[in-house]
């Protein structure tokens, strides 16, 4: 047979392999790199608002381009609205599902079914916004806001969030379009998260005659509980930055009402909105500035819900 | 002592000769190990190890489970350097070299000691591309020298004949057995001087354990071999040294005939007698 | 016994009313699905013609359709494929093979690699806009393409990552053992044990960005004619949807949707296609 391997390269071979691992290590950095840019960047082009408006900016509810004043307010407040009623939806639906996917649904019956909702979180925000602004809100005006206004709007106190003309578009619109959209990643994370429950410890409880739901209810959920958590705050952060689905249903209108039928304004549409029509410095500076205080409030949003996340990976022991 | 059967039947040896250890003289040692200590992420899980290691002989390392057996295999072609937190201390010379040696290369090491897994890994790959992906980074061959060494490395794991015509098939359509030979032809393909098999059969079924052993016994002519198994009759079979260890330490290393005959330490007597393991 | 029994009523009742409730939030959701796509799908192919695939965008009221809004989403797709896929699998790479003496970088790069998976993506546009286009001082595909790329930069990180962390340890061990230096041995053996994965993740970016919007209108901006320079404003179907849509005409609506059905046809088969791949692979290595 041939000779045994003579050839020594490993001095080559050593400088090959630090080379490689340099560029791996680089690319991983870049990660790290395009969050800091992102925000440093933000915070850079909204510092002419920063600076001019100082801590008024998140508090005016002003905006406007000709006398160039504006505030975050209106947007602040619309992007706040918004996703409370999306996770108002959001929420108990996702748990719905997680639920059926993980206790009441036939084996043969989970896949078809989560492949299915997962697909709800593949559709585009735009698509979301098209089929929102042709099909659902005529639908909203034409059967669902009359009947709020007419059965909700009289009642004291809180029927001021229902009370205004059935124009579609607006606040209650546009908050159940963002949470059907938010439903797909709140509930596939409270699906995977219900698996990891031990069968054991499921089993024990069934063993002592408890039903279904109070497996859920009592060991189920007190298990996972700070991974649902961490779902939640994931579909709220998603929430918060969703763009396309609300600017076509929200209405792009800067004012503020307590009625929930009215349109507003949230971050993301309004960036979307008026971008091309910045027609100045301080006012393309305030559109930045939005974007930066919605970068940090995501950021911090999704920080909380990966840390609730990787609590229950830790127990796992991954 | 224990008046019992001995445990041995062997396999026939190339010498002829059945348990070929027996003689006078040992053979030349080819591994040395000098008080090696080996720590996993603080835990010692190698204490003091001194072993030799016969020159062409087989030699299998036995146990139970979680005695280091593995552990110590896995030095000898410093396999576990990839992972962080593990390290080891003192002295392993192969042909007189320390191995641990900051500056001994590794892929030089790993050229002269190959290692066959527990389970079957074959690569991705072709029958053929899997015996010849350490000839083709370490050598230049031509094609019909590439093709005259796998083919020769195929034979010697007399895995040859059955799949001499699907050489370019994945290999990963073939049995756990025709794997695990594949395993081994990937490895001497290279014609390393030791070769480290790590419970190599016990995925195995009967049969195609039976084949990996009588190959064991044909290879032994060429290459030093070690085998760690956690089965006492196949270590009985197979080797003509034996090394017992125990929670780290190397009890007892002698002939396979005489350990499995009169131990000279109880604790080794005990676990050949299933006391206990 | 009295409260026995009540207890016993009370319990099942809130078992069968759970599970109704669990089957109602199911039909629930899935209605949505069904009710989006069945609109998309019915207004999208009312709207098909041959002339969406021949003609460029037509001014205001005018018929035409989305030849140039087509090659440019194409062509800003694939460019931001081949920047953010390369550095995505090399980054993963890093995190699943060569970060394990180093936790805490490991740790804190999948941290905010995660962040950024789900981070808006207006915010990213933004980021371009500012670093890029401000720079440079006009809109071009190019960065949108860039733009893109930040997008799908996460989704194959983590592909990549969790895809290599399932090779299992004994085929590295094995390739080492055969004396090959540690960069072979990832980029020969496990990159091809791990290719279906990363496929897949590659695919699932490229979905996730066929239809996205809001970092676009601060990179490529839009436009009416053809424009294969990547150079200058460069049309895409979702923000010529978005244009469209948003405009009173009816001409530009039915254009919006034959954009939307396009869009959504897309991402459908890319994302069935990459599960139906990755399926189909994982069963042919355990045959």
């Amino acid at each position: 047979m041939g000779p045994a391997i003579t050839r020594d390269r490993s001095a080559s071979e050593t400088r090959q392999d630090a080379l490689f691992r340099w560029m791996l290590f680089g690319s991983a950095a870049l990660v790290l790199v395009v969050l800091g840019a992102a925000a440093l960047s933000m915070l850079w082009g909204g510092r002419q608002a920063f600076q001019t408006f100082g801590w008024r900016f998140i508090l005016s509810d002003e905006w406007d381009p000709v006398g160039r004043h504006f505030g975050a307010f209106v947007p602040i407040y619309g992007t706040l609205v918004s996703s409370a009623i999306a996770m108002l939806i959001a929420v108990p639906v996702s748990f719905g599902i997680a639920l059926f996917l993980t206790e009441i649904a036939p084996n043969w019956l989970q896949a078809p079914i989560a492949a299915a909702v997962e697909l709800l979180a593949g559709i585009p925000s735009i698509i979301y916004g098209m089929w929102g602004l042709f099909s659902f809100v005529p639908f909203m005006s034409g059967h669902v806001l009359p009947w709020i206004n007419d059965h909700l709007g009289p009642v004291p106190w809180l029927g001021a969030l229902f009370r205004g003309p059935p124009l579609g578009i607006g606040m209650l619109t546009a908050g159940i379009v963002l949470g059907i959209m938010v439903i797909p990643f709140i509930s596939s994370v409270m699906r995977d998260v219900f698996r990891t429950v031990p069968a054991s410890l499921k089993e024990s409880a069934y063993a002592l005659g408890s039903t279904t739901w109070e497996v859920v209810w009592k060991v189920v959920l007190p298990y996972t509980r700070s991974a649902v958590v961490g779902g939640i705050f994931l579909g709220l952060g998603r929430a918060l930055g969703e763009t396309m689905a609300v600017t076509f249903v929200l209405g792009n209108a800067h004012q503020l009402s307590a009625s929930l039928l009215m349109p507003g304004n949230s971050i993301a549409a309004t960036i979307a909105n008026e971008f091309t029509e910045a027609d100045s410095d301080i006012y393309l500076s305030s559109l930045i500035a939005l974007g930066f205080l919605l970068f940090v409030v995501t950021l911090i949003v999704l920080a909380i819900a990966r840390l609730m996340l990787s609590n229950l990976a830790r127990r796992e022991g991954r | 002592m224990p008046n019992e059967t001995p445990l041995i039947h062997t396999v026939t040896h190339a010498s002829g000769e059945a348990g070929a250890g027996d003689q006078a003289a040992p053979p030349r040692s080819k591994i040395e190990v000098k008080a090696l200590d080996f720590f996993y992420r603080g835990y010692h899980a190698l204490k003091n190890v001194n072993l030799h290691i016969p020159e062409q002989q087989i030699t299998a390392i036995i146990g139970p489970s979680g005695c280091g057996k593995s552990t110590l295999l896995r030095v000898f072609n410093r396999i576990y350097s990839v992972y962080a937190g593990l390290e080891a201390t003192g002295e392993v010379l192969l042909d007189g070299e320390n191995i641990l040696d900051a500056r001994f290369s590794l892929n030089r090491l790993r050229t002269r000691v190959g290692m066959v897994f527990q389970k079957a890994v074959p690569f991705p790959l072709s029958i053929f591309e899997n015996v010849a992906f350490g000839l083709r980074h370490h050598l230049r061959l031509s094609r019909g020298e590439m093709d005259d060494r796998v083919e020769k490395a195929l034979r010697e794991a007399a895995l040859w004949d059955e799949v001499k015509d699907k050489l370019h098939t994945s290999a990963l359509g073939l049995s756990g057995g025709q794997q695990q030979r594949l395993c081994i032809a990937r490895a001497v393909a290279l014609r390393p001087q030791v070769l480290l098999l790590d419970e190599p059969t016990s995925a195995l079924d009967p049969i195609a354990t039976g084949r990996v052993e009588q190959l064991l016994a044909d290879l032994q002519r060429e290459y030093t071999i070690v085998i760690v198994t956690h089965n006492m009759q196949q270590a009985a079979r197979v080797s003509a040294y034996t090394a017992y260890m125990y929670l780290g330490e190397m009890v007892e290393f002698g002939s396979t005939a005489e350990l499995f005959t009169r131990p000279q330490r109880r604790q080794t007597e005990d676990y050949i007698t299933g006391r206990f393991g | 016994m009295q409260s026995t029994r009540g207890l016993i009523l009370r319990r099942r009742t809130s078992n069968v009313v759970s599970k109704l409730l669990g089957i109602a939030a199911t039909g629930f959701g899935l209605s949505w699905l069904i009710w989006i796509l069945i609109v998309t799908l019915l207004n999208g192919a009312r709207a098909l013609s041959p002339r969406i695939f021949t003609e460029m965008t037509p001014p205001p009221g005018a018929d035409g359709g989305l030849a140039n809004a087509l090659v440019g989403s194409t062509l800003m797709s694939v460019l931001g494929v081949l920047i953010g896929a390369p550095l995505g699998i090399a980054a993963g790479t890093y995190l699943a093979e060569f970060a394990e003496r180093r936790p805490v970088w490991r740790e804190s790069i999948r941290f905010v690699n995660d962040i950024l998976l789900s981070a808006p993506s207006i915010v990213l546009g933004l980021f371009v806009y500012t670093v890029l286009v401000r720079q440079v001082g006009h809109f071009s595909g190019i960065s949108g393409a860039l733009a893109l790329a930040l997008i799908v930069l996460p989704v194959v990180v983590r592909t990549t990552d969790e895809t290599l962390r399932l090779v299992p340890n004994m085929m590295r061990e094995a390739a080492l053992s055969l004396g090959i230096p540690r960069w072979k041995v990832t980029v020969q053996v496990l990159y091809r044990a791990a290719l279906p994965g990363i496929l897949t993740g590659v695919l699932l970016g490229l979905a996730r960005i066929t239809g996205e919007t809001a970092p676009l209108l601060f990179t490529a901006l839009n436009n009416q004619f053809w424009s294969p320079n990547l150079n200058g404003p460069t049309a895409s179907v979702p923000v010529v949807i978005f244009q469209f849509a948003m405009s009173p005409y009816d001409a530009w609506h039915s254009l919006a949707w034959a954009g939307a059905f396009v869009v959504t046809m897309v991402v459908l088969v890319l994302s069935v296609g990459a599960r139906a791949f990755l399926l189909k692979n994982r069963m042919d290595s355990n045959a």
